[in-house]
């Protein structure tokens, strides 16, 4: 471990004010002695560099999937104050609003008699990779209903069910939404890219639920034993890409004109009050907003798959929930003994609301908001449940992923998509992609261990454990 | 080697290294597009465009990102750029050919050129610069 980093306690480290010039709050993460072994020195001068932007609270906090990022850490969370505080695209990335959902279906995993076949059905059905385009091409006024309504619009289509909603965020939707400050570039972006998977570590997977981990929440949330789901992860393609592009450069000079010293120019930022900052939290609502309406795309586009091939019926196949892991939210948190508003960024993190949130669908409020943590390809997926301890600690925070331990390029060099493919066929799950490449970049070895990461967030109380699903099939960009 | 791969655990790390900054702007795109695109060819397809801003750096990132918007909006694959830098405008003619997944897949999506660590250097004769990609 890096020289002056402290250990708290078995899985909680604490980087102290100093440890780099101009901290205002000291750094905070979670990992086990086993995942510190993984820790890069760039992600903790990342998650101090953080520390010194204006207005921040109590800590930088990183998950722990903490891994070198631009900007802030991946894993990282930060909350700053309405008044004094900042937004920064550096908190959200690129891929604004990239998150994960999970939808049931009433299918056992014996059911899935011919998943090779599935899985090319659906890689057929679903645009993957580079440069692909949806089959439905948005009009000018119907991106502008998205940029409004989220995943609202979808539903209003058909492309979905009522209930979707619920199970969203916000309700798939961010109301703070403005087409004010988005280029027509965005906007051309966006029009043939609404239902795309993307690429790198986008996918969507079947799964059957191996192990029940929490009865109570499994059947309040709506999941059991042998249920086969999928899982889509996915973002706001181009649209949200131009956005971040854009407003990148805006804040850029907004960082001089407050006079706001940063060690690193992509946390470029503006206060959360002024011209500036209002105009990248508008047009990033707009992206998250068009994220959620493309997830419930593809979740369309899978149902209509499913529908067909074993003859299940639409309202069958329930969206557990959707989570996203790039975006700036404005919540209420209770910060040493007094709620008041703050805007909370989580790069590469998962909102994790606990029991009685006033946000949450009134079904499952008494039990936290379903968190859903993605394995590496080959490897089990997580379903969790937020809690009050990820509410006092990690602005109701927790981890998003199993995290990348080995870069795209060693992954490349050292392993062989073939080889995958055929190790994991042997073990009954099918892959397909867009090349062999993908597939050795995305390996399971390229990735910490999720079960590990997933004990860590268990073992700290900031999400717990409901559902360990298998990996089935899946397709990647 | 105009451009290598440098290890960088989420992203992708690039190193350029070229005589000129002209030159080095060119060797940039092409690692970009190296990144996104297999078996790129060019049939004459062409765009032209022109940026300014107020340093070299900030004049490389532009130039990348409207590179990146022109290939998705136009569906092309862009392997060849001429590149004029006058103080900080930037005049450029990208070429190459229309995408065709059978022929480019293999290739990963970039979202974006992060501003984290680019400063272009001058290391003797040569002018060298890392570049963040983030897919």
């Amino acid at each position: 471990m890096l020289e002056g980093i402290r250990k708290l306690n078995e899985i909680e480290w604490e980087v102290p004010k100093g440890f780099i010039d101009n901290m205002q709050v000291p750094g905070r993460f979670f990992l086990s002695d086993s995942l510190a072994a993984t820790l890069d020195d760039g992600a903790v001068r990342q998650l101090a560099n953080v520390a010194t932007m204006p207005g921040i609270q109590k800590y930088s906090l990183a998950m722990p999937d903490i891994h070198w990022g631009y900007g802030f850490p991946i894993g990282g969370v930060a909350a700053f104050d309405m008044e004094t505080g900042v937004i920064s695209p550096g908190g959200v990335g690129f891929d604004i609003n990239c998150g994960v959902r999970l939808i049931t279906t009433p299918l056992k995993k014996s059911d899935l008699k011919d998943k090779k076949k599935l899985i090319e059905d659906i890689f057929r059905t679903i645009p993957t990779g580079v440069g692909t385009k949806s089959a439905r091409r948005l009009t000018d006024h119907e991106l502008s209903e998205i940029i409004t309504d989220g995943a609202g619009w979808a539903v209003g289509q058909g492309y979905g069910m009522e209930s979707d909603l619920d199970r969203c965020e916000g309700r798939g939707c961010m109301k703070e939404a403005s087409m004010s400050d988005i280029s027509t570039k965005a906007l051309q972006r966006g029009l043939p890219q609404c239902g795309t998977l993307g690429s790198g570590n986008h996918f969507l997977e079947f799964q059957n639920v191996g192990e029940i981990l929490d009865e109570n929440a499994a059947r309040v949330f709506g999941i059991e034993e042998d249920q086969v789901c999928f899982m889509i992860h996915c973002g706001s393609r181009g649209f949200g890409h131009q956005i971040c592009t854009d407003h990148l450069k805006t804040l850029e000079a907004a960082t001089k004109k407050y006079n706001i010293k940063l060690p690193d120019r992509q946390l470029a930022c503006a206060p959360l009050t002024s011209p500036e900052g209002e105009a990248y939290f508008g047009a990033m609502a707009a992206a998250a907003n068009y994220a959620w309406t493309n997830r419930q795309m593809i979740t369309h586009l899978t149902r209509k798959v499913l529908e067909k091939t074993f003859g299940i019926d639409y309202d069958e196949m329930h969206l557990i929930y959707d989570v996203t892991h790039n975006v700036a939210k404005i919540e209420e948190h209770v910060i040493d003994g007094v709620k008041k508003k703050v805007c909370v960024h989580r790069k590469g993190a998962t909102r994790a609301f606990g029991p009685g949130h006033r946000e949450l669908p009134s079904d499952i409020r008494g039990v936290g908001q379903p968190v859903i943590i993605p394995g590496s390809m080959g490897t089990a997926s997580y379903l969790l449940k937020g809690t009050a301890k990820a509410m006092e600690k990690t602005f109701g925070s927790t981890c998003h992923g199993a995290g990348r331990v080995m870069s795209r390029s060693k992954a490349k060099h050292n392993l062989r998509g073939a080889d995958i493919i055929s190790e994991l066929a042997a073990r009954g799950i099918i892959v397909k992609a867009t090349s062999n490449a993908v597939i050795a970049e995305e390996a399971p070895d390229a990735y910490k261990s999720v079960s590990e990461v997933v004990n860590v967030v268990h073992r700290a109380g900031i999400s717990m454990e409901v559902a360990r699903l298998e990996p089935l099939g899946v397709i990647k960009g | 080697m105009p451009f290598e791969e440098l290890e960088h655990t989420a992203d992708v790390l690039m190193r350029i290294t070229a005589d000129t900054p002209e030159e080095l702007f060119l060797e940039s795109a092409r690692a970009m597009f190296s990144i996104m695109f297999c078996n790129r060819g060019n049939t004459g397809i062409r765009h032209s465009f022109s940026t300014e801003s107020d340093s070299l750096d900030s004049l490389l990132r532009e130039f990348l990102s409207e590179l990146l918007y022109l290939s998705e909006v136009n569906s092309t694959v862009f392997s060849d750029v001429s590149v004029t830098i006058s103080g900080n405008t930037l005049q450029a003619e990208a070429s190459g050919e229309l995408f065709d997944q059978k022929k480019h897949a293999g290739g990963t999506e970039i979202k974006g050129v992060s501003y984290s660590g680019l400063n272009i250097k001058k290391e003797g004769k040569h002018y060298q610069v890392d570049i963040l990609f983030d897919i």
